[in-house]
């Protein structure tokens, strides 16, 4: 339990990650307001996200641009561009959910006159 | 030239999609041709590539030259170009239907449907080739966008379903996100050939394992595996007619096909055979899909949310054929995906019509139809006997490969799922014909028109290929046997 617990706090963005996912969950699952479940699921990608980042973090390192071309390279003075790219593209997908579900929430809004689930589905009836 | 079809049959449909709005900013009427265009094209470009990959071997396409573990790597092996034939037939089809019931209150944003479709074609396109986990994701989250927005297209009801629909696909590929990020940090590569190679060193990582399943949920919410089938009966009984064939044919198959590949070709077979028992977390969660979505098909009294839960069981069939860790259970288990994805077209084309030409939504009331259309309930004789898996159809011979893989696996319990899930599909398809037989008409329907001929067309192309599909099995599933399997069955 000890050796699990140290485990945990040597690597708190691991600690942090899971308390944003989990948060995230939460919130889309008891919330009734539309807008609310979307903010718990954008706390959920953006956690992903932010795990993506915490994993390629490097000490010390620089960006992956040689200075020049006739030193040897040392690939541990560069920090792996990969990730971040990968960030990029799943920042982008992210926010393009996001615009197509608020676009949907507006479209639910001018249809029901509410973002409450409860009081949609009583309209579904 | 042949080597860049892949890629072609990819950027065809996309950049479709991106020159619609203009080009057919003066004339909207041109959108429908121009689509149907592009898919029939693709058909042609796709048989090209089937027979090319089937004579000179898969085709490894590197985008922009850089080469596989650093660049982006395309994969068109012969699974991926037989599965790209049926996408493109499927989605040229479906598109001649579409554009016949198109929904009627989209005024000039009639170009955006047709944007939407062809992204959503270019997607799956891209899902089928992808030989990088994260270029899969990138593409599951572009079809799943397209879906969202056009399960929502017409308004209504169905904008609360595409709401739940993206919550829980949005969910789903976030985890699956994070999945990918696990085998990331444990191998440091994406591309599925290179961590194939890498893989087999890190079976007793801890990341990759939890990877896997966080992997497996993602796409079991996209494939709707029954724990997490909940958004799938709403969101497709609700789109509009025109748009769930498309969505209920391609969209799951597609995400099943991305999860065979990555525990076939990224895990490999022998890690799957021997050191992860993933073949039977999805042996037994397909014998509980089965099982469990044709008793709620059964239960239901929409025709609609009847189809979409006999879609449900049959994810089921198709997992428990691939997890058979044999020749032949992967081989009946694809050719089934095949099936399927053709009978659930054909299905939802069925329940179109009646819906457009006799506004009858419920079990009840097909007898109102009375006997005015017998091609129409013909193909749905040929639907009924594929759906069940009685012999000349696709659906038995499917079924056939699946039980003999089950029973050479020794594994009972598959066999006894199979055949309980196909009783069950009888008695739902009895429930049906004897609605449509037994009430007499009361209502002669004055709206029944003479029906176009796109909506006669796509049922009978079908249903006929329903029957095809099992009269040609045996070369098909050759095919399958001889080319398509993963290294290592």
């Amino acid at each position: 339990m000890v050796d699990v617990m140290s485990a945990l706090f040597q690597r708190p963005n691991f600690l942090i990650f899971v308390i944003i996912f989990l948060w995230g969950l939460y919130i889309m699952v008891t919330r009734y307001n539309l807008v609310k479940k979307l903010v718990g699921m954008y706390l959920v990608q953006t956690s992903v996200i932010f795990f993506l980042v915490s994993i390629s973090a490097k000490k010390g390192a620089t960006v992956p641009i040689l200075r020049s071309t006739t030193d040897t390279v040392n690939a541990i003075d560069y920090s792996n561009p990969l990730p971040h790219v990968l960030t990029l593209t799943a920042i982008v997908v992210g926010v393009a959910t996001l615009g197509v579900a608020l676009a949907l929430c507006s479209a639910i809004y001018r249809t029901y006159g509410s973002l409450d689930e409860e009081d949609i589905l009583k309209r579904l009836e | 030239m042949s080597r860049h079809i892949p890629a072609l049959l990819f950027l065809l449909p996309l950049f479709a999609a991106i020159s619609m709005p203009m080009a057919c900013l003066k004339h909207r009427e041109w959108s429908r041709p121009l689509a149907i265009s592009v898919l029939g094209t693709m058909i042609g470009l796709s048989l090209v590539n089937l027979s090319f990959v089937l004579e000179h071997g898969a085709i490894h396409y590197d985008f922009s030259g850089w080469a596989a573990p650093l660049g982006i790597e395309w994969v068109a092996d012969p699974l991926a170009s037989l599965i790209l034939v049926a996408l493109s037939f499927l989605g040229f089809v479906a598109l001649i239907f579409a554009g016949a019931g198109e929904p009627k209150n989209l005024g000039g944003r009639i170009v955006h449907f047709y944007v939407l479709i062809l992204l959503l074609i270019s997607a799956l396109t891209g899902i089928v080739f992808a030989g990088d986990l994260f270029n899969l994701f990138v593409f599951l989250e572009v079809a799943a966008l397209s879906s969202y927005a056009l399960v929502g297209v017409a308004g209504g009801r169905a904008l609360f379903a595409a709401f739940r629909y993206l919550i829980l696909g949005t969910l789903g590929a976030s985890l699956y996100l994070l999945g990918v990020s696990y085998f990331y940090a444990a191998s440091g590569t994406l591309n599925m050939a290179d961590m194939a190679d890498k893989l087999p060193h890190l079976l007793i990582s801890r990341a990759v394992v939890g990877g896997l399943l966080f992997m497996f949920i993602g796409l079991g919410i996209k494939m709707a595996l029954v724990p997490f089938h909940a958004w799938l009966p709403d969101a497709y009984s609700s789109a509009p007619e025109s748009v769930s064939p498309i969505l209920a044919s391609l969209v799951t198959k597609v995400a099943l096909l991305g999860w065979v590949r990555i525990i076939f070709w990224v895990l490999g077979a022998q890690a799957v055979l021997q050191d992860i028992p993933v073949l039977l977390l999805i042996g037994v969660l397909g014998a509980l899909a089965t099982v469990i979505g044709a008793v709620l098909a059964f239960t239901q009294h929409e025709i609609k949310r009847m189809f979409a839960y006999g879609g449900i069981s049959h994810i089921g069939i198709i997992l428990i054929g691939v997890s058979q860790g044999n020749q032949t259970g992967f081989a009946g288990g694809i050719f089934y995906l095949l099936n399927d994805a053709v009978m659930q077209a054909a299905l939802f084309f069925f329940i179109g019509i009646v819906i457009f030409q006799y506004g009858i939504r419920h079990v009840e009331d097909l007898g109102q139809m009375g006997k005015q259309a017998p091609w129409l309930i013909g193909s749905l004789v040929i639907m009924a006997m594929g759906m069940i898996g009685l012999p000349p159809t696709g659906g038995f011979f499917g079924k056939w490969y699946i039980i003999l893989g089950a029973l050479e696996a020794d594994n009972y319990v598959a066999v006894g799922a199979i055949l309980l899930s196909t009783l069950l599909t009888l008695a739902y398809f009895v429930k049906i014909f004897e609605h449509l037989f037994r009430t007499p008409a009361t209502v002669t329907n004055p709206q029944a028109v003479e029906t176009p001929v796109a909506f006669q067309f796509s049922v009978l192309v079908t249903s006929a290929a329903i029957l095809i599909l099992g009269l040609g099995s045996d070369p098909i599933v050759g095919l399958i046997l001889n080319h398509a399997l993963p290294p290592g069955l």
